[in-house]
């Protein structure tokens, strides 16, 4: 046991230090036995229980002082408290993707030396939003202060909250149009913002004259501010009552008992081994207005996954064989791909609230270098990097659940998350006033089903655990827009045994502006970005966008006449088509065209969840019941799950059963009539492969892994029995 | 210790356990008994008699045969030695096709087969699906799961194999 008082160490040493302890010992700081624990485990259990208290609750307070929406209604916030090292204790609920991106960026000040200049002195108030010092994307702005106790610093409070303004080439704060850093809109790199408790007048200003609609980032920054001292006064007053001494060791060992029960809670839920999965992302622009030609225009990406579980507990997550960064927005940086993992295990491995860094620190994330998971290059654009993200951890998210599946914990197997894509406007308000803001109803998209039962519908989103779309009155009062319609989308939670949740698309009139700009990211086009599980199908997530331009919507209520609220299902044409007059227009991939104006019409689809097991064993009654409710179509439920609906006497369908089963015998029989061997397949698909007779983002994908990754070459001729790289690049160097 | 009767874990892994039940069992402790029951419900529901070891996916088991660990499918179908991808022995749907992939779609936009297809791995004796795979054209089929099975059973149940 390495037992340590109160340090006298600089910060930069003792952080230091305590790596080479942890390296040492391979336990958090040296810390070999849980000696507070063990001397009074209830004591040691109520101070951690407090803790977490304090951030619940400081988070709950400075909720009421943001002014953003995504902030007030969806909870885009997350608070923590952490060591002098830039560990975190305790969490509140919220964002917690962001608790580990902000122990990167504390780290990042003092192994730069902050302790010197700037200084870090009692009452100052630090922040940042650069993905490359810690935090995801630029509108994750995050701020912290030094906790001291008698002038020494003891922790530190921190709190993030998402902008929904940023500042950056196109509105909002996911930052679509950009292609380089310089392009995202205001950072503050590991900036000291205030001193003595005050966010300095300057920053203020820069703020206000850098951003499209400021009253939400200065807000969310008094917000946040406002979080931290109530979390540093209650941790000061915390210390008063327990002693120094005893706030500096059982802080540590919270961190290392999270530690230990993350191994102990993987050898309880899973089973050692090697998984593997893969998704896929299309990025489409060419031709779009805005986007330099900076790289090619339009990229399919590939996000191979291999997850090792070893006999003592530790996860390893290797990314080796997907793409190189590239000239868009969704880049990501290790800081970011930490946050990922971070918010997956709390969600699925450490849901009792206790969590903390510990949990970070027993896995590992292996990130390629020059890869959109660790660019070799700062200058990359991480402004949406959640389209990348989210469909890595959907993989990590099935690969976990097998490995509960194969446990027995049935009850935690989880399909996973997909994307949520985002809308960014600004322009002119309906106040005639500029504005610019993201809509983050998105925050309530469909989850995958689970191994017992259905996704849920419209009520998950994997970066935000509390799920909420917000109240349309809320979002009516921040843009020039009305809601015209806001339902489920039918079908769209992939098939199977049990479906993937479903999602929801809004239809809106835009109102009262005559510039509005609207634009859309983190939506994969071409291919479906998650999948399904033991038999299931992914959700058809490469949706096109509909819009009405001069739409003759205010003729038709005159007169009375029906209206469109939805797209309808029939993916050809749609209701809008049908009942409204205009200009049609039907986009893929990101949104992005000249300003629209009142009286035109806009709609976005969010994304439902991937399927659970073999659609020919969907329950008929439930299915029923979702054809009644319009999560499904009555289309689906026969062509994709063969079950027969017949209409009651009030028009109501009610399974068929003794048809379903004759029909599902047959769709059984057609199945294996239909299929091939593998093997027979592999011979024919070799043909094809020795040609490359593929499309032409296909064979880029495929070079570009290849010149990235020994092992994804190997694993690629290995399997077709080629040579990948005299395939795909050829004359290149090996 | 949190633990559970063979018929609750067995209407658990159904899909019939009450909802409020489930609930409760997904905010409790977790029952460390739960793998051999799990197995023990799973025994019960095929009809072959070798003993099952790993349950892998919905209807798949790594089980004991003879000297073989397999993996073997609900209906018993053997997709052989448990460290090869059985997905090579099985039987295969690919949907490269519109037509092929509105079957599954009616009422969505499609993928553009050019860029992705869709494959059903299907059990050659019974037919059930067991995995569907969404990939570009020529991806390599991927090998979902390679158990540390000695390990597993040595180390973490402390049983032997």
């Amino acid at each position: 046991m390495l037992d340590k008082p109160a340090s006298a160490l600089r910060l930069r040493e003792r952080l230091l230090d305590s790596e080479r302890l942890m390296e040492e010992t391979g336990c958090y700081d040296g810390i070999t036995e849980l000696s507070l624990r063990n001397q009074d485990p209830l004591k040691f259990e109520t101070l951690h229980t407090k803790l977490r208290a304090y951030c619940v609750s400081a988070r709950e307070m400075a909720r009421r002082i943001s002014a953003s929406p995504g902030v007030r209604e969806v909870g885009e916030m997350v608070v923590a408290i952490y060591t002098p090292e830039g560990d975190a204790i305790a969490l509140s609920n919220g964002i917690m993707v962001h608790v580990h991106t902000m122990s990167r960026f504390i780290k990042w000040m003092i192994k730069n030396n902050y302790e010197e200049n700037p200084r870090i002195r009692e009452g100052d108030i630090f922040a940042n939003n650069d993905a490359f010092i810690g935090t995801v994307q630029v509108p994750d702005v995050m701020d912290v202060v030094p906790i001291f106790h008698e002038g020494t610093l003891v922790g530190w409070a921190g709190a993030v909250c998402h902008e929904l303004e940023a500042g950056g080439i196109t509105p909002g704060g996911d930052v679509c149009l950009a292609q380089e850093r310089f392009t995202e809109g205001l950072f503050v790199c590991a900036e000291k913002i205030g001193e003595n408790d005050e966010i300095r007048r300057d920053y203020v200003i820069r703020c206000e004259r850098n951003l499209r609609m400021p009253i939400y980032w200065v807000l969310d920054e008094k917000a946040k501010v406002a979080s931290c001292i109530d979390m540093r006064e209650s941790v000061k007053q915390l210390i008063s009552e327990i002693g120094l001494d005893y706030w500096m060791k059982v802080s540590k060992e919270f961190i290392e008992e999270g530690r230990r029960a993350q191994l102990a809670r993987t050898r309880q839920l899973t089973v050692p081994g090697i998984y593997r999965g893969h998704t896929f992302y299309g990025h489409v622009t060419a031709g779009k207005p805005g986007f330099q030609l900076l790289g090619d225009p339009d990229w399919l990406y590939n996000i191979p996954i291999e997850m090792e579980i070893t006999t003592d507990g530790k996860i390893t997550m290797d990314f080796e064989g997907t793409q190189p960064w590239g000239y868009h927005s969704m880049n990501c940086t290790p800081a970011g791909m930490d946050g990922g993992m971070f918010v997956t295990l709390t969600q699925h491995m450490n849901f009792e609230g206790l969590v903390n860094d510990g949990a970070w620190m027993a896995t590992e994330l292996k990130l390629p270098h020059g890869t959109w998971t660790n660019p070799d290059n700062e200058m990359v654009a991480t402004a949406t990097s959640w389209a990348l993200l989210l469909p890595a951890y959907g993989v990590f998210q099935r690969l976990l659940s097998r490995s509960f599946i194969a446990r027995g914990f049935v009850e935690e197997a989880f399909v996973g998350q997909v994307n949520s894509p985002m809308i960014e406007m600004g322009g002119e308000s309906q106040y005639g006033t500029p504005f610019g803001m993201a809509h983050f109803e998105c925050a309530a998209a469909g989850s995958g089903a689970l191994a017992i039962k259905d996704g849920l519908d419209t009520a998950y989103v994997g970066w935000n655990p509390e799920s909420d779309m917000g109240n349309i009155e809320v979002w009516e009062q921040s843009m020039p827009m009305v809601y015209i319609g806001r339902s489920i989308v039918p079908n769209s939670g992939g098939a199977g045994k049990y479906r993937g949740g479903c999602s929801f698309v809004s239809t809106w009139l835009i109102n009262k502006t005559s510039h509005l700009r609207l634009h859309t990211s983190e939506h994969s086009s071409r291919v479906f970005d998650n999948g399904g599980m033991c038999g299931g199908y992914p959700a058809p997530t490469c949706q096109k966008h509909r819009a009405v331009r001069n739409s003759n919507i205010h003729e038709l209520a005159a007169r009375g006449e029906p209206l469109a609220h939805a797209p309808g299902i029939d993916p050809l044409v749609s209701d809008y088509e049908k009942n409204i007059g205009g200009d049609h227009v039907v986009v893929e991939g990101p949104y992005i065209t000249s300003p629209h104006k009142e009286g035109d019409i806009f709609s976005h689809s969010y994304n439902g969840g991937g399927g659970y097991g073999d659609v020919l064993e969907r329950d008929p009654i439930k299915t029923a019941w979702d054809v009644e409710n319009g999560f499904l179509t009555r289309e689906a439920a026969d062509s994709v799950f063969g079950i027969v609906l017949r209409d009651d006497e009030d028009g109501y369908p009610t399974a068929d059963i003794d048809a379903t089963v004759t029909r599902r015998a047959a769709m059984r029989k057609e199945r294996l009539a239909k299929a091939i061997p593998v093997a027979d397949w592999i011979a024919t698909e070799r043909g094809r492969v020795e040609k490359a007779d593929f499309a032409p983002e296909v064979k880029k994908m495929y070079a570009s892994a290849i010149k990235l990754s020994s092992r994804f070459t190997k694993d690629f001729s290995d399997f077709w029995n080629v040579d990948a790289r005299s395939i795909f690049t050829p004359g290149a160097k090996p | 210790m949190t633990s559970y009767s063979k018929e609750v874990i067995r209407d658990l892994a159904a899909g019939q356990l009450p909802w409020p039940q489930t609930r409760r069992i997904m905010s409790a402790y977790k029952d460390d008994d739960r793998f051999f029951k799990m197995v023990a419900v799973y025994q019960d529901r095929v009809a072959w008699k070798d003993p099952i070891l790993l349950p892998v996916s919905d209807h798949l088991f790594i089980c004991q045969s003879g000297d073989e660990r397999i993996t073997r499918c609900e209906c018993g179908h053997s997709f052989g030695d448990y460290r090869k991808n059985w997905k090579l022995n099985a039987a295969i749907n690919v949907r490269n096709t519109e037509q092929s992939l509105r079957e599954i779609y009616p009422n969505s936009d499609l993928p553009d087969p050019e860029w992705m297809e869709i494959r059903e791995f299907i059990c050659p004796q019974c037919g059930t699906l067991h995995e569907v795979e969404a990939a570009a054209p020529g991806y390599p089929i991927v090998h979902d799961f390679e158990p540390d099975l000695e390990g597993f059973y040595r180390e973490w149940l402390g049983k032997p194999l």
